[in-house]
């Protein structure tokens, strides 16, 4: 099979058209935040607190997808080079470098202006480094550092030791809220908003599902880290439950008229890793070139693996929440990483696994060397392994990558014959 | 239990890596990659489990891997925690603490026994003070022992059982008491950064070869987290309270203060007229935290050098040029 040139991907149109108006209200929102109107947090997306803090009136903050944004509008570098001229070395973490970097100067971006921080809340699940980059906006902005330390997770099922902890931490972190803000803490409010998430996380579920048909009407990866931000950011918000509503339409649509989002599928992929957003259509074409959809990923699943059985439980607010901060993807030890992997390619029907390693990140990054190594010799699995960055442009090297992808398929390829599958449930 | 604990500090300058690499990544410690290399060339054979306190997202991620290699081997990832301010921290230290000795108990064979433990942390706070004071002697008079000595000293401390090694830290401290503090024009440091992968032994000599003497440093943080824990009551509460209050501040610690106040008093209290950062590449808790170090000491006017390491660098001309630069600057300011 010869590759073709890829074509434009393409999105689920109403939902790409809310989507874009949610962000750019979030970010306008964000911009007029502050001093005497709102408070503003700086929280992480794993395991984050976002329904607490906003029932509490902050407006939330993530860095870690103001940087995604920046490297995806390929704004990044100068932030970078800015934070590495103050002493940042190479090997720090892009997006540490992105924010700190943004912050220095001034917190102006293409998609608005980013506020300082008047709370900075350190959801510690599954990345040390979060704890390094809040002690530095600490001491820029001399604001409050709260950590909520999130056992890692070594079992399949989060453990009692592991919950209480956490619950006693969020009701320590309540109160800290209600003597900072002079408000009470509103339990029904929050169950409230609870309803709204778990109404979120089962349209969020029902979209990555619909990678289990063939052809597959969605692409997991790049197509789903667009419908990412409703999930992570707006979660208890009407408008984020209503949104994936509008997404599933869309998809039953596809479905309904064959129009997916590689025309002629060739190979199903499970991806593990975080984006290139450097070069995200790039990247994106390497696939597309040879036919190539993502059934399932990783990615998608670092603020909360909602579609492995959980979803915010109203009737138990607290608890509800401690679980979900256990849940996120990179908070996962590498048995249970290797494991749900495995279940996504025999569940979605994966003909192979993508692994995109990047700089960055050891937290997601450590290990897949070894993953890759399990895939191939133990489980059969036919697997590649690249590596580049999500932030920092510098290490983004396409023709070694397209190579290496090429080659890839090419084997695939040859391992098998050409014809495209009907739509069928896997 | 029936265990023996060693204290694993990576593969140091002799082990090649060819197998590592290949599990691990490019961008990665050489600590992680020897330490894996010696489980993936059956080096580790004779070690029944194998404990990762959590200290930065490679070691935490390097016990998945063991997890899968060395299935015959015990294999715990110690998750400590980094809210130092909770009411529920102590106890849920304590709870981890009971998970992980489930998991020595099978390992070692034999049942956990309270006594026992408390007879190990009252051996261990002798081992600690004895530490403390071999440190002290350092800092108070630096031209007693090079920091080789005290190093090497320190390291067996991991290696040999503590009933050999406690009596081999008091013998030392006896024949130091004979030996002239012999001054010389040197500068005194603050060693910063090498609190998980080890430099090499000639790197650690370099270093007062050149003129500084190392009068306080993070080498070996393992038998400074605590000064002394209480071996009445519970022991594991008793553990966990020590490490919670730990005073230890150090780049894998969620900071009790900010940054530039711990480096601004670390130098106070070794009178240091310097700061060395010794940090392994691709360490990114101690990169990050150079940076704030760095502005607090340029508002006080303090000198520090920066220079990275690799736990098999062979070459240190560039290193010795920097360190005699330091030193001279400072010498003849």
């Amino acid at each position: 099979m010869e590759p073709t040139e890829g074509t434009e991907p393409k999105f689920l149109a109403t939902a790409r058209d809310e989507q874009r108006r949610m962000v750019d209200e979030y970010y306008t929102n964000l911009a007029t935040a502050g001093g005497p109107k709102k408070p503003v947090a700086y929280m992480f997306v794993g395991g984050n607190l976002t329904e607490i803090v906003r029932s509490f009136g902050y407006e939330v903050v993530f860095p870690e997808i103001v940087g995604l944004n920046c490297a995806i509008k390929h704004v990044s570098l100068p932030n970078i080079l800015h934070a590495e001229s103050q002493g940042y070395g190479l090997d720090v973490c892009g997006y540490v470098k992105n924010d700190l970097g943004l912050q220095e100067l001034g917190g102006q971006t293409p998609f608005g202006r980013v506020p300082p921080p008047d709370l900075l809340v350190c959801s510690f699940s599954g990345c040390y480094i979060y704890v390094k980059w809040w002690e530095a906006l600490a001491e820029k902005f001399g604001c409050p550092l709260v950590v909520l330390d999130v056992p890692y997770m070594r079992a399949k099922e989060p453990q009692a030791e592991d919950l209480q902890y956490l619950v006693a931490q969020l009701n320590e972190f309540i109160a800290l809220l209600e003597k900072r803000t002079g408000r009470s803490f509103d339990r029904a409010e929050l169950r409230r908003v609870l309803e709204n998430s778990r109404r979120a996380e089962q349209g969020w579920v029902d979209y990555l599902d619909s990678g289990r048909l063939r052809p597959s009407p969605i692409e997991a990866y790049f197509e789903a880290v667009f419908y990412m931000f409703p999930i992570n950011v707006l979660r208890g918000t009407e408008e984020a439950a209503d949104f994936y509503a509008t997404v599933n339409a869309e998809v039953a649509e596809r479905v309904r008229t064959g129009r997916c989002p590689v025309p002629e599928e060739k190979f199903r992929l499970v991806v593990e890793g975080v984006p290139p957003y450097t070069n995200y259509r790039t990247f994106w074409d390497f696939f597309r070139r040879w036919g190539a959809v993502s059934v399932a990923a990783t990615y998608p699943k670092v603020g909360g693996l909602f579609d492995r059985g959980f979803l915010h439980d109203p009737a138990r607010p607290l608890e509800s929440i401690a679980e979900y901060s256990l849940g996120a993807y990179v908070n996962q030890s590498w048995p249970l990483r290797r494991k749900l992997i495995e279940e996504y390619v025999r569940d979605f029907g994966a003909d192979a696994v993508l692994i995109h390693g990047i700089k960055s990140c050891r937290s997601f990054t450590a290990g897949q060397g070894d993953l890759r190594d399990w895939l191939i010799h133990d489980l059969g699995i036919p697997t590649l392994y690249i590596e580049s960055d999500h932030e920092d442009p510098r290490y983004f090297a396409p023709a070694q990558i397209k190579n290496r992808m090429d080659a890839f398929f090419e084997s695939l390829d040859q391992r098998r014959g050409s014809t495209p599958l009907p739509m069928v449930r896997s | 239990m029936g265990l023996f604990p060693v204290s694993l500090h990576g593969g140091g300058e002799s082990v090649e890596i060819s197998h590592a690499d290949a599990a691990l990544g490019s961008f990665l410690c050489s600590i992680s990659k020897s330490t894996l290399e010696l489980a993936l060339t059956s080096r580790l054979a004779p070690f029944r489990a194998f404990v990762f306190p959590y200290v930065c997202d490679v070691s935490r991620n390097v016990e998945g891997i063991f997890s899968r290699v060395l299935p015959g081997a015990e294999t715990y990832m110690l998750h400590l925690p980094q809210n130092f301010h909770s009411a529920a921290t102590v106890p849920f230290l304590t709870a981890e603490y009971r998970r992980l000795i489930a998991r020595l108990e099978k390992a070692g064979g034999e049942p956990y026994d309270p006594e026992r433990l408390a007879a190990s942390i009252e051996l261990f706070n002798q081992q600690r003070a004895a530490i403390a004071d071999l440190t002290a002697t350092k800092r108070n008079e630096p031209g007693k022992l090079t920091l080789t000595e005290s190093y090497l000293v320190r390291r067996l401390g991991g290696l040999l059982p503590r009933e050999i090694h406690i009596p081999l830290l008091h013998r030392v401290r006896s024949e130091l008491a004979q030996r002239p503090n012999r001054t010389k024009d040197a500068i005194r440091t603050l060693l910063v950064g090498p609190f998980c992968e080890q430099p090499t032994l000639d790197l650690i000599d370099l270093m007062e070869q050149v003129g500084c003497y190392i009068v306080d440093d993070e080498l070996l943080q393992i038998h400074r987290w605590y000064d002394r824990v209480d071996p009445g009551g519970d022991p594991l509460t008793n553990l966990a309270s020590a490490y919670v209050q730990s005073p230890v501040d150090i780049g894998v610690r969620a900071a009790p203060t900010t940054k530039g106040e711990a480096i601004l008093r670390r130098v106070g209290a070794a009178e240091a007229q310097g700061v060395i950062f010794l940090t392994a590449k691709f360490c990114e808790p101690a990169l990050e935290d150079v940076v704030l170090y760095r502005k607090a000491l340029e508002r006080e006017k303090i000198p520090y050098l920066h220079l990275e390491f690799e736990e098999r660098s062979t070459s240190y001309e560039s290193a010795r040029l920097q360190l005699e630069t330091f030193v001279e600057s400072i010498l003849f300011d």
